[in-house]
């Protein structure tokens, strides 16, 4: 009759015991594994090598630390108002954290401010913003790569000589940077000369006719700097149809696969080239520190490198160059 | 507020002695040691097991990779011979049309064939297909696939993976084969070069695909460390990501632990045998390893659990032993203070019951005993009282004033005084100064004086005896035992006898004890009669009402049970009663003889 009574409430409280030892373990487990960090990346577009790089060092990022990528872009790349839309579209949905190559520095800033009020972290990646609020910039130092351009532009044509640049949108931060930081070098030599300015708007045919009106106003022309990868492509193309080629040293940027060729024939002597991969790497990186509320650095940059033809088909050159394997 | 006193409490409470903490500690100690050695056990065990079945699984991935390259790469291997034979077989090289068509031919059939050339010892094109022209500052002899070739004579080569730098087409990613060659040049033997472009798409498109994990990955390197295939090549280039080649370069094939990137991580390698590359699987331990991770979450919220039952049951089973325990305590605390009314009523363990019984029957003991010793008592006061009673019996007094009268009227003044003086002395020792013990002398004097009446008052009916050994007359006994006796024999035995009565009193010992005799030949008794006497069942209405029980009562009283009274009587013979008592004498001899 005793033991009966124990033995009941001994069983009765074992029963009870039981779901709390199988609930036990599947919320330690919960605990330790990750949560998934959600990123918005908004850039300027989804076409292009240069863009594709940049996904590419993202989602290697993703991988890496676990997040959940949207990667979002308007069909044009100077169409910032689908990118503001894109930016309200994100805020309500509230990612962890958004990464934003602005095509418009100052149109984006309003935008950008608000996602703060959501408190959501914004990184601007590759292009600056107006607003106090992102939390870093990431992206190439372009004042830095205007001098290295300035650098060995200098070198090659001396320092008695003229030279032209072709830029790409005046107002356009990492035109301005550039073009900043390639005039300061040139500066500091009393015998160089930049003759001329023109600005293509990211347009190929125009840079072309741009090279060719200032390669017919300035035939004495030493050097000529383009400042983006759409002039580059104009003015390089302009350059060698006019017979300039290796008459004129010529640096351009960014790595579109017409200049590697017109590199290797010599018609172009250098390039500056950014490295998208590690920009969207460091942005997603980044982005992923700041969603866990940590500290970042006022800037990240990435280097630039300077291409020619010595170095170009270096191993470690050649990744950067052709980041896809087609 | 409450709550540290709630904690004084308890830690004056605790008490590390208590069965409740002894049992409590003891089996938890021993059931949490053996249920951490068994969950240890066990997690060594299955995570053992976890882990080895984790690098068999990365074991099998890399080796299906491998499968996979290996037949690729044997397969271009095969192309490359059969290009071969066809330069082998051909007579004159850069103008045979045959030859073009037989490689392009060759060259069709893999879509990710790019090109295929060959080029003399000097660097220049011999012949190439598809027929492209050459690109500018190339600097091909200095190109990995053309020095490897020079370096190593009839051996193919393989370069890892590069940017075409030949022909004028698109920069593409290509794996170089290359050979050193003879060719026949216008029937001329020459050396040369033969390289085979293949795509790298295949080969970056499968490893791409592997899946170790999230986080994990492939990479395959050449024989001395080159990266062939590296997810996060651009940031091993940039100096963004680190990995430790050193020790991969050391296995052809296997596993290992890896922690110099302070995450823990499983290398395992397998080596593309026609090439000399290494395939390098990296996995994740916290990934790949999880069921380690699980089992140890698991076993945590297991050995958790379990100690919470086992600490609830034990502080359960503890307190059902020990409580009752401390609940006998605390009745036995009552008894102490003296309420013996309380029963103790427990249940709970046996023994713990049986120890509560025990203790009830105890105190029902105690309770008896304590109203035995009050009926006790009570009996003694009343039989005090009845003495009290006796020591002035009027109707006794009465009568012998009343003889006294008539003998005073008859002038018998002899007797007056002799009666007078004899009553005088009667009453004197009955009072004794309110002693109850009186020595023997005084009990035979006062039964002496008692008879002297009576004979005077019964006018002689009766003689009387009273003799007592000398040893006897100091010992003590209780007084006014003989008189009633003497009294009975007098009334109930003589007075109803025709003859001439007799009344002896004798004190003597005998053994161990004290006995005093009374005889008489009077009428005595049936033996029905004597054990109603005893069990006081008989009384007379007569007499002094100080009869025989009450001697027999008082007698139990003060000596116990094992003294008193013995009838022996025989109708028409006579009675005598014989009282034992034990033999007590007086402590003041004693202590002189110590003294002297």
């Amino acid at each position: 009759m005793k033991f009966g009574y124990w033995l009941k409430n001994g069983l009765l409280l074992l029963l009870f015991m039981l779901p709390l030892t199988a609930s036990c373990a599947p919320a330690g487990n919960l605990q330790k594994g990750e949560k998934t960090t959600v990123i918005d990346m908004i850039v300027k577009m989804d076409r292009g090598d240069y863009w594709s790089t940049i996904k590419m060092g993202a989602e290697v990022a993703a991988k890496e630390y676990n997040v959940k990528l949207n990667f979002l872009a308007p069909e044009n790349e100077n169409d910032y108002k689908e990118q503001i839309q894109l930016m309200e579209h994100s805020i309500a949905r509230r990612p962890d954290a958004i990464i934003l190559a602005a095509s418009d520095y100052e149109a984006l800033g309003q935008v950008t401010d608000r996602s703060s009020y959501y408190e959501i972290p914004v990184i601007s990646m590759d292009s600056e913003v107006a607003s106090t609020k992102v939390k870093t910039y990431v992206g190439t130092n372009n004042y830095e790569a205007g001098q290295k351009a300035a650098e060995r532009l200098v070198e090659l044509t001396g320092k008695q000589s003229d030279i032209g640049i072709v830029n790409f949108v005046k107002g356009a931060r990492n035109a301005d940077q550039r073009e900043e930081g390639f005039l300061d070098y040139v500066a500091r030599f009393s015998g160089i000369r930049v003759v001329d300015i023109q600005y293509c708007g990211s347009d190929e045919e125009l840079a072309y006719r741009l090279t060719r009106n200032m390669l017919t106003a300035y035939p004495g022309l030493d050097g000529l700097v383009s400042l983006s990868a759409e002039s580059s492509i104009g003015a390089g193309r302009a350059v060698e149809e006019m017979g300039y080629g290796g008459k004129i040293n010529m640096i351009a940027f960014d790595n579109p696969p017409e200049m590697l060729e017109l590199l290797q024939e010599e018609t172009v002597q250098a390039m500056v080239v950014q490295n998208p991969f590690n920009n969207g790497y460091m942005a997603v990186a980044a982005a992923v520190k700041a969603a866990h509320g940590e500290k970042l650095e006022d800037r990240i940059p990435t280097d630039t490198k300077l291409i020619d033809l010595e170095n170009m088909l270096w191993p470690e050159n050649q990744k950067l160059l052709f980041p896809f394997v087609k | 507020m409450k709550g540290p006193q709630t904690i004084s409490r308890f830690l004056r409470n605790f008490h590390v002695r208590k069965i409740q903490v002894l049992i409590s500690l003891s089996s938890i100690t021993i059931t949490i040691l053996a249920v951490v050695l068994v969950s240890a056990l066990l997690f060594n065990r299955f995570s053992k097991a976890a882990e080895a079945n984790a690098y068999l699984n990365l074991g099998q991935i890399i080796e299906q990779v491998n499968a996979n390259l290996e037949l690729y790469v044997s397969g271009m291997q095969d192309i490359f011979e059969l290009a071969q034979e066809q330069i082998n077989a051909a007579s004159d090289i850069p103008d045979d049309r045959q030859l073009g068509e037989q490689l392009g031919t060759i060259l069709n059939t893999r879509k990710d064939l790019v090109s295929m050339a060959l080029f003399t010892k000097g660097g220049n094109l011999v012949r190439g297909v598809p027929e492209l022209p050459m690109r500018q500052n190339t600097k091909l002899t200095e190109q990995l696939w053309f020095e490897s070739a020079i370096q190593n004579p009839g051996t193919l080569q393989f370069t890892p993976p590069h940017i075409q730098n030949l022909f004028k087409s698109d920069y593409r990613w290509v794996v170089s084969m290359s050979k050193s060659i003879t060719y026949r040049d216008d029937s001329r033997i020459r050396q040369g070069v033969l390289v085979m472009d293949i795509n790298f798409r295949t080969i970056d498109e499968l490893s791409q695909r592997v899946g170790l994990g999230k986080k994990g990955y492939v990479y395959i390197i050449d024989s001395v460390g080159n990266i062939v295939y590296h997810p996060q090549q651009q940031l091993i280039y940039a100096g963004l990501k680190y990995e430790n080649l050193e020790p991969v370069l050391n296995y052809a094939y296997g596993s290992y632990l890896d922690d110099s990137e302070g995450e823990q991580r499983l290398i395992t390698i397998q080596t593309v045998k026609p090439a000399g590359w290494k395939i390098v699987g990296v996995a994740y331990a916290d990934e790949f390893l999880t069921t380690k991770k699980e089992l140890g979450g698991f076993l945590y919220g297991f050995l958790l659990a379990a100690i919470a039952v086992i600490l609830i049951i034990n502080l359960y089973v503890s307190a059902r032993i020990s409580q009752p325990i401390r609940r006998l305590e605390r009745s036995v605390q009552m008894v102490e203070k003296g309420d013996f009314g309380t029963n103790v009523y427990v249940s709970g363990a046996y023994e713990v019951e049986q120890l509560s019984k025990r203790f009830n029957l105890m105190l029902r003991r105690i309770r008896e005993l304590m109203d035995q010793i009050i009926q006790e008592q009570e009996a003694k006061r009343k039989s005090e009282l009845d003495v009290l009673q006796s020591q002035i019996n009027p109707h006794f007094l009465y009568n012998t004033l009343n003889s006294v009268t008539r003998m005073a009227e008859l002038g018998r003044n002899e007797e007056v005084v002799t009666t007078i003086t004899s009553l005088s002395r009667f009453f004197r020792i009955s009072l004794s100064k309110g002693n109850h013990i009186i020595p023997v002398a005084d009990e035979l004097e006062h039964v002496r004086h008692y008879l002297i009446i009576q004979t005077i008052r019964f006018k002689n009916k009766f003689r009387y005896e009273i003799q007592a050994e000398p040893d006897t007359l100091d010992c003590l006994t209780l007084k006014l035992i003989l008189q009633p006796l003497v009294e009975n024999a007098i009334h109930h035995g003589i007075e109803k006898s025709a003859e001439e009565g007799f009344i002896g009193v004798y004190a003597r010992i005998n053994g161990n004890n004290l006995e005093l005799v009374i005889r008489d030949n009077g009428i005595g008794m049936t033996q029905d009669t004597v054990d109603k006497l005893l069990s006081g069942r008989l009384r007379s209405e007569s007499g002094s009402g100080v009869g025989v029980t009450n001697v027999q009562e008082r007698i139990a009283l003060y000596y116990g049970k094992d003294y008193g009274l013995h009838y022996e009587s025989e109708p028409e013979e006579g009675t005598t009663v014989t009282i034992k008592l034990p033999i007590v004498r007086p402590e003041t001899p004693k202590i002189e003889g110590d003294e002297s």
